[in-house]
């Protein structure tokens, strides 16, 4: 019962977010077609007669000339049988390919280092107000602090700078060698592998200091509460009572913001993937909205969407493992 | 239960414990020496600030910085437990010396379930339990409270207060200590839970045979609980004896003032001369009116009826205090929370000054909203912490239009400091958290005094402050009363305080109004079997005059639910200027 109540949530806030995505572009008053037709004409040096035309043919192809609210039923139809219809700016690739190629690139990098940004800076966080921490904690903890401070595409031109530029030791950019073609081999892997690190050290050198900091405050309420001071009147141990009773109570509002983040990731960091020249969903939605490409926008701010979407009702349905307290009202 | 060791009890010597404040150092405690020998009760007795609660967390191993242990001996059964290393104490707590935390609501961790909390501790000191052993042994901890083995499955915030403390006793006597320390394990309980979890700790004690500390400040809980009284003040002992010898004849002109600090039914201050009240409303229109008052509320398929219709008349030509006492379930809370229309009726009306206070008319929201003021239970949640007190003071002179500029509104608030005997210097522009809880309990009664009221809802004002604090809180609702002709409805667990506050007793059981009455008589006599569980489970400051003087609680509990519910009020006698009826359209 609860599931399908927060299945129906889920369907309503996608298509709410889908409509705004859908009518966001069309209210530029730019005609993506006719600059693209423009730019390829000017770079084959043609002229510009018969120009006219040819944008009311490829309009009439992308159904830009019907009405406006048979293009949103149109859309409303694609986005449910997920057939995004044609890039305008790549032009004849589908939209869906072009999302499903930057995809993984995006999820390697991105969901990795969020995740790990979280494991490393969660308890870090957390052992910044314990009384018994080790002692590097207090060595460590202002350096992430201040890194936090600095916007992540900063931080990953000093890395560009300094290990690709005057170290050489890994590649300034772009996902692989430009030499190679994607396939399995070891090769590739390892092109894959080297070209990620400077762009995932950007991210988790910028993000583990806002987890750490996020968490140490709530840690401080939960060290003032009473049942820190039975658990250790019963006498346990120092790490059953840091992790069974500290972190665990202060750890439900670090798991909404990782979901929430999460369900971010999609859209990747796009000034990350730009410096980087990433060739994730950032990179292609940042020449999407350059283009105006509505089929594109609302391709990768689709998929956005639906990964939010899809990350709220999860939250949803683990929170009350999270947090006991909610089971019951949740039953009630 | 420990075999090995002989068991001669906790003997400490020259205990001294030191706060490192900005100020200087504090001496906490000051060279105590005591001795609780083996199996026997002793209370520590004392107001916050004694040292009482700092000796026992001294006995625990757990003074925290900016505190130390600066010197002493505590010998437990031959083993020096101030000389041991951090380690070494953690073994002992729970194994030897076990803690029973006072506010049981917030000491067991929310998002673990009871069995998981007794068998941690037990795992942490090498009795790793599994399976059905494990099982077996949280429903046998569980079953020595009185608690039922499926609460081991149970999540804290799925247990009542009384349970939760009854849970906590289960988890510190899981390893048979020596010693058990409780720190006012019952402080914010009703009378009858309270008289309850005692019962259960009691014979939890003499099962396992161990020692017992009872830290409080209630003397008439350690009347009814422990066997030798130790009072301190300013962190020295003022005297140990006897706790029969001790209010026989206390030595101490202090422990004088302390017994003589508890509420007591055989005395009953004179009631202050009203000196004006007040002319300025016609005589004809009800103070506050309730008609067929109900409220229910639906959860899910099932109904809980939190007050049946209920109808009285406050007249208020003639300020009365009219206490309505009960349990934690009993419906009192609503009734408060309905007068002040913090909560919507389901059934019937409440008229202040003949307005329906769901349906004021024109100007009738803030006339309402300042001559009614409300008083609540918490002094800690009652305040905006970002704020400092002058805002929490003037917003109201604003928004009521009782003060016009800075000057006058200072002056308000300097009167409102010292009429609750609070020094506005050192008050105004401070915040909630620089305040004591008994400092911040007074303000809101200032508060509220401030605003020239005509009625005042407090919802336990004093349940959460010691015993002098009490008399001065209960003090200045008298002089509300007499001084500015207020009305109060004073909403209680707490018979005692009642009966010396009130005119007129409500007794509210289930929703209802079982007995009702001059508090001599519903109080001194009471007739209905549940007014007299409640008037039995008084801690009565005397030792000879033991709970439980009607018969067991299982017995009064039995004789409660015998009860017929459905029997009409038992009223007792009158009072002038309130009326309790069956209700009646106005």
């Amino acid at each position: 019962m609860r599931i399908l109540q927060r299945l129906l949530m889920m369907v309503v806030i996608i298509w709410i977010a889908a409509s705004i995505n859908f009518l966001m572009p069309r209210l530029s008053d730019r005609n993506p077609v006719e600059e693209m037709i423009a730019a390829s004409m000017g770079e084959s040096g043609g002229t510009m007669e018969g120009i006219e035309e040819a944008v009311a043919d490829f309009e009439r192809r992308f159904g830009m000339d019907r009405p406006l609210w048979v293009q949103y039923a149109n859309t409303v139809y694609d986005a449910m049988t997920f057939d995004l219809g044609i890039s305008i700016s790549y032009f004849p690739d589908r939209v869906s390919t072009l999302v499903l190629q930057a995809l993984p690139w995006t999820m390697g990098v991105m969901l990795t280092t969020t995740l790990l940004a979280f494991v490393i800076g969660t308890p870090l966080g957390a052992l910044t107000v314990w009384p018994r921490a080790p002692k590097w904690v207090n060595a460590v903890v202002p350096i992430v602090m201040i890194l936090a401070a600095i916007p992540f595409y900063l931080i990953g031109l000093i890395l560009i700078y300094v290990f690709a530029s005057r170290l050489s030791w890994l590649p300034t950019g772009k996902g692989y060698a430009s030499g190679l073609l994607p396939d399995w081999s070891w090769t590739f892997a390892q092109s894959v592998l080297t070209h990620a690190v400077l762009p995932a050290m950007s991210i988790l050198l910028a993000s583990i200091g806002i987890w750490a900091l996020s968490m140490r405050g709530m840690m401080v309420t939960v060290q003032g509460e009473d049942y820190m001071v039975f658990a250790k009147a019963k006498g346990l141990k120092g790490s059953r009572r840091f992790w069974r009773y500290g972190v665990r109570n202060a750890i439900a509002p670090q798991v909404t913001a990782l979901v929430l983040t999460l369900a971010n990731v999609v859209t990747g960091a796009v000034l990350v993937e730009r410096v980087f020249s990433y060739p994730g969903l950032g990179s292609l939605l940042y020449q999407a909205i350059l283009l105006n490409d509505y089929y594109l926008i609302f391709g990768c701010v689709y998929m956005l969407v639906l990964t939010v979407g899809f990350s709220l009702m999860v939250l949803d349905l683990v929170y009350p493992l999270i947090d006991p307290r909610i089971r019951t009202s949740v039953t009630d | 239960m420990k075999d090995g060791g002989v068991m001669k009890g906790l003997s400490v010597t020259d205990l001294r414990v030191e706060f490192y404040t900005d100020d200087g150092i504090v001496k906490a405690v000051d060279g105590v020496d005591f001795t609780v020998r083996p199996g026997v009760r002793t209370g520590f007795v004392g107001e916050s600030g004694s040292g009482k609660t700092t000796t026992a967390l001294a006995l625990m191993g757990m003074i925290e910085p900016p505190g130390r242990v600066v010197s002493g001996q505590a010998d437990l059964d031959g083993l020096d437990i101030l000389s041991l290393t951090e380690e070494e104490f953690r073994q002992q707590r729970l194994a030897t010396v076990s803690y029973i935390p006072q506010g049981a609501m917030n000491s067991l961790n929310p998002v673990a379930r009871i069995e998981t909390q007794i068998l941690d501790g037990m795992a942490d000191h090498g009795h790793h339990l599994r399976g059905s052993e494990a099982a077996d042994r949280v429903a046998e901890l569980l079953a020595q409270v009185d608690l039922p083995p499926n609460v081991g499955r149970m999540y804290p915030h799925e247990l009542s207060g009384g349970m939760k403390q009854r849970a906590c006793i289960a988890i510190s006597i899981a390893l048979g200590p020596r010693l058990l320390i409780a720190d006012e394990p019952t402080s914010a309980l009703d009378v009858i839970t309270q008289r309850r979890v005692m019962e259960t700790l009691g014979k939890v004690q003499e099962t396992i045979g161990s020692s017992l500390i009872l830290i409080g400040h209630d003397m008439g809980l350690m009347a009814q609980f422990v066997d030798e009284m130790m009072v301190m003040r300013d962190g020295k002992v003022v005297e140990h004896g006897d706790v029969a010898d001790i209010f026989g004849s206390p030595e101490h002109a202090y422990t004088r003032q302390l017994i003589d600090a508890v509420p007591s039914l055989q005395r009953k201050p004179a009631a202050a001369p009203i000196s004006s009240p007040r002319q300025d409303r016609p005589t004809d229109t009800p103070l506050l009116e309730l008609d067929n008052v109900g409220k229910t509320y639906r959860k899910g398929r099932s109904r809980i009826e939190a007050l049946k219709p209920l109808s009285f008349r406050l007249d208020g030509n003639k300020p009365r205090v009219i206490a309505v006492v009960g349990q934690s379930g009993s419906g009192k809370t609503t009734l408060g929370s309905l007068v002040l229309g913090f909560e919507t009726v389901t059934q019937g009306t409440v008229r202040f000054d003949g307005e329906n206070i769901l349906r004021p008319g024109k100007d009738a929201t803030s006339r309402f909203r300042r001559e009614v003021q409300a008083i609540f239970q918490d002094p800690y949640a009652s305040y905006n912490p970002f704020y400092k007190v002058d805002h929490v003071l003037s917003v109201p002179l604003r928004n009521f239009g009782v003060a016009r500029g800075r000057e006058e509104a200072l002056g308000h608030m300097v009167e409102a400091c010292h009429s609750v005997g609070l020094e506005p210097a050192q008050t105004i522009h401070r915040y909630a958290h620089q305040m004591s809880g008994g400092q911040r309990q007074r303000l809101m009664v200032g508060r509220a005094i401030m605003l020239k009221p005509r009625l005042l809802v407090a919802d336990e004002p004093v349940s959460m402050v010691d015993a002098s604090l009490r008399s001065i809180i209960l003090g200045n609702l008298a002089t509300m009363k007499a001084e500015l002709g207020a009305s109060v409805i004073y909403i209680t667990h707490d018979l005692a305080t009642a009966y010396e506050v009130a005119d007129y007793v409500l007794v509210l059981h289930k929703g209802r109004v079982v007995e009702a009455g001059v508090p001599e008589t519903v109080i001194g006599d009471p007739r209905h079997p549940y007014t007299k569980l409640l008037v039995d489970s008084i801690p009565w400051p005397d030792p000879n005059r033991h709970w439980g003087a009607g018969g067991t609680l299982d017995e009064e509990f039995a004789a409660v639910a015998q009860a017929d519910l459905s029997e009409p009020t038992i009223i007792r006698d009158e009072v002038a200027g309130f009326q309790l009826g069956q209700g009646w359209t106005g």
